[in-house]
């Protein structure tokens, strides 16, 4: 892709921070309807979500490193079960994508901003209070929600005032999250530079466009499924509740109508990350793109006609049981298209293996794992024996850890430079991918075998016979988590005495993001470019 | 467009009201997903609600994408 350059820093008066005419210090960050600042309050704050749920997450396995140890009571261990779940989901990852679209998603279309701006800082800062919400419900009497992040009646119905908390906190990231694709969706839609096909976009808008499709036709039945939650606790309806004869089952097909399509809101941005940061170091274009738009939108499609397989064992009649089998591995298709693309797209490049190229094979290698151990999940009289154990904890960790979180990782080194304007110390980011690659198999890998041997999930202890492996899993927990520090240190070094980047640090990149200078200026594209 | 001309104002009026219409037609969409799926509980017929549910999902989404595929 081509287009004519355009100098920002000189066309809007800037300095050569390209910071002006906005408010300095802490109104800066309340105030702004700068998609770069708010893309930079959303990445903060999903990382401080991911340390917040990562923490929750050893306290897990601090419990279950060994059988019979009781570090924490089993109503807490529960408690950070369902929190560990609600934060990662709500909290990091979601916002963490919504982050790079409101970096990315502006300087690759050549729009000089969201569509709605001070929509954009609303949405953002809708997030602080529910974050506040969920956190704070382990200090109100009975302690937070405990039920799994699932929210399945009737559990949730019996629950304490810490399920009201987490009811609103669910309410408020909804209604942010569909704000936030409202503005995606009409960015991408009406904000188009002149001359940028919507088939000549860079993938990672596609995916977007498309998560944020998925988002505003499912996160407004979430909020339904909650609110007759709400209901059914306080206002005498009986929605889910048998004894006024209603059907605790049937929030499980709302709630998996929401959640299966959710897991494709999680990935499908990763999925655009990864496809910028292939063929930049593979120095090639994207194999088949037409093709991956495609799979993305039938991936998409599939994911509204999937819900019931988390639900193989209610007793779902055979001719249900058979099409959601059969639609879950249709979804292998498209997905295998994708994956054999960004193969093709690294087959004879000219590869080298910065940081962001680490993850993106890391991504591809484990996510394909992730992929292929729920296509045994798909297969229903699997499913039944290991429903509810380790091997379904391993599947979905090694989709949304090593699938999105590795994507994430891949991204901001990817884009640091353009967002800070300097260079990561190199080294130790790949010393952070290694860590992390290695920390998150000796984690993950042996819950497989922990599932398959019959350990249920969510319990704060176990037999004898599944302590060799829950003991390997607890180290590599914390050799993950610890690893993340460095992470952590390693872009606070680089936004405070990195090298000095250039507008284009990579030689294979060729969206327009890199035709500004870095870090990008406050203000880009306030005349829209010309892509040819 | 000249790359050295700056929108004018006529334009940007006309985006806006652009941009207003694509939110309003979403969030729209939004509301009734969401009064829906309350609406269908509230009147039974699990299996029809979410029958319709899931079939309103995949022809909006095929409509909007192949509409804007065209593009």
């Amino acid at each position: 892709m081509s287009s004519i350059p355009h100098d920002h820093a000189a066309a809007h008066g800037e300095g050569p921070d390209g910071h002006a005419h906005h408010p300095t210090g802490i109104m800066r960050w309340i105030t702004t309807t700068n998609h770069k600042d708010i893309g930079t309050m959303y990445l903060w704050f999903s990382f401080t979500m991911f340390i917040v749920g990562g923490c929750m997450a050893l306290t897990i396995r601090a419990e279950l490193f060994q059988p019979g140890l009781q570090v924490v009571n089993p109503e807490f261990f529960n408690s950070m079960t369902t929190l560990h779940g609600l934060i990662m989901v709500f909290g990091a990852l979601m916002p963490g994508a919504v982050g790079f679209a409101n970096w990315m998603i502006p300087m690759q279309i050549g729009a000089p901003d969201m569509a709605f701006a001070r929509m954009n800082n609303w949405s953002f800062w809708l997030l602080p209070p529910a974050a506040i919400l969920l956190v704070g419900s382990l200090f109100v009497p009975g302690g937070a929600a405990a039920a799994g992040w699932t929210m399945y009646p009737p559990l949730t119905i019996q629950a304490g005032m810490g399920m009201d908390f987490t009811i609103f906190a669910v309410h408020i990231m909804g209604a942010s999250s569909i704000m936030g694709s409202i503005n995606i969706i009409t960015t991408i839609l009406n904000l188009r530079a002149p001359g940028m096909t919507l088939m000549k976009m860079p993938l990672f808008c596609w995916t977007w466009l498309i998560t944020a499709y998925l988002l505003i036709a499912v996160m407004p039945v979430l909020a339904g499924a909650v609110t007759m939650l709400l209901t059914d606790r306080h206002f005498g309806t009986t929605f889910f509740n048998a004894a006024g004869g209603g059907d605790p089952v049937l929030f499980q097909h709302v709630f998996w109508f929401f959640g299966h399509p959710e897991v494709y809101i999680i990935i499908l941005p990763a999925f655009g990350i990864v496809s910028e940061i292939i063929p930049t170091f593979s120095r090639k274009p994207l194999f088949g793109y037409a093709s991956m738009v495609y799979a993305v939108a039938a991936i998409a499609i599939l994911s509204f006609i999937v819900w019931a397989h988390h639900m193989f064992t209610t007793g779902l009649p055979t001719a249900g049981i058979l099409f959601y089998m059969y639609a879950t591995m249709l979804i292998a298709i498209p997905t295998g298209v994708k994956v054999f693309n960004w193969l093709a797209t690294m087959w004879k490049g000219s590869l080298t293996f910065e940081a962001p190229m680490l993850f993106a094979i890391g991504f591809l290698f484990l996510f394909t794992l992730g992929g292929f151990t729920g296509l045994v999940c798909a297969i229903q009289p699997i499913d039944v024996q290991i429903q509810d154990t380790y091997y379904v904890v391993a599947h979905f960790h090694y989709v949304m850890v090593a699938g999105t979180l590795f994507a994430f990782f891949g991204g901001t080194y990817y884009w640091l430079p353009k967002w800070c304007g300097r260079m990561y110390d190199a080294k130790l980011a790949e010393a952070h991918f290694w860590l992390s690659f290695v920390f998150f198999n000796v984690t993950f890998f042996p819950m497989h075998f922990l599932g398959l041997a019959g350990m249920p999930r969510r319990v704060p202890d176990y037999a004898q016979q599944f302590a060799d492996w829950n003991m390997v899993a607890s180290i590599g927990s914390f050799g993950f988590g610890f690893t993340q520090l460095l992470f952590f240190y390693i872009v606070v070094k680089a936004i405070r005495s990195g090298a000095k980047a250039p507008a284009k640090p990579w030689e294979g990149a060729t969206t327009l993001e890199w035709t500004v200078p870095s870090p990008a200026p406050y203000h880009t594209f306030e005349t829209p470019p010309f892509v040819k | 467009m000249d790359t050295t001309t700056p929108p004018k104002p006529d334009d940007a009026r006309r985006q806006r009201s652009a941009n207003l219409r694509t939110a309003l037609v979403f969030a729209s969409i939004a509301v009734v997903f969401f009064v829906g799926i309350i609406t269908t509980k509230w009147m039974g017929g699990p299996t029809i609600g979410i029958g319709v549910m899931g079939v309103a999902v995949l022809v909006f989404l095929v409509f909007a994408i192949g509409r804007n595929v065209r593009k």
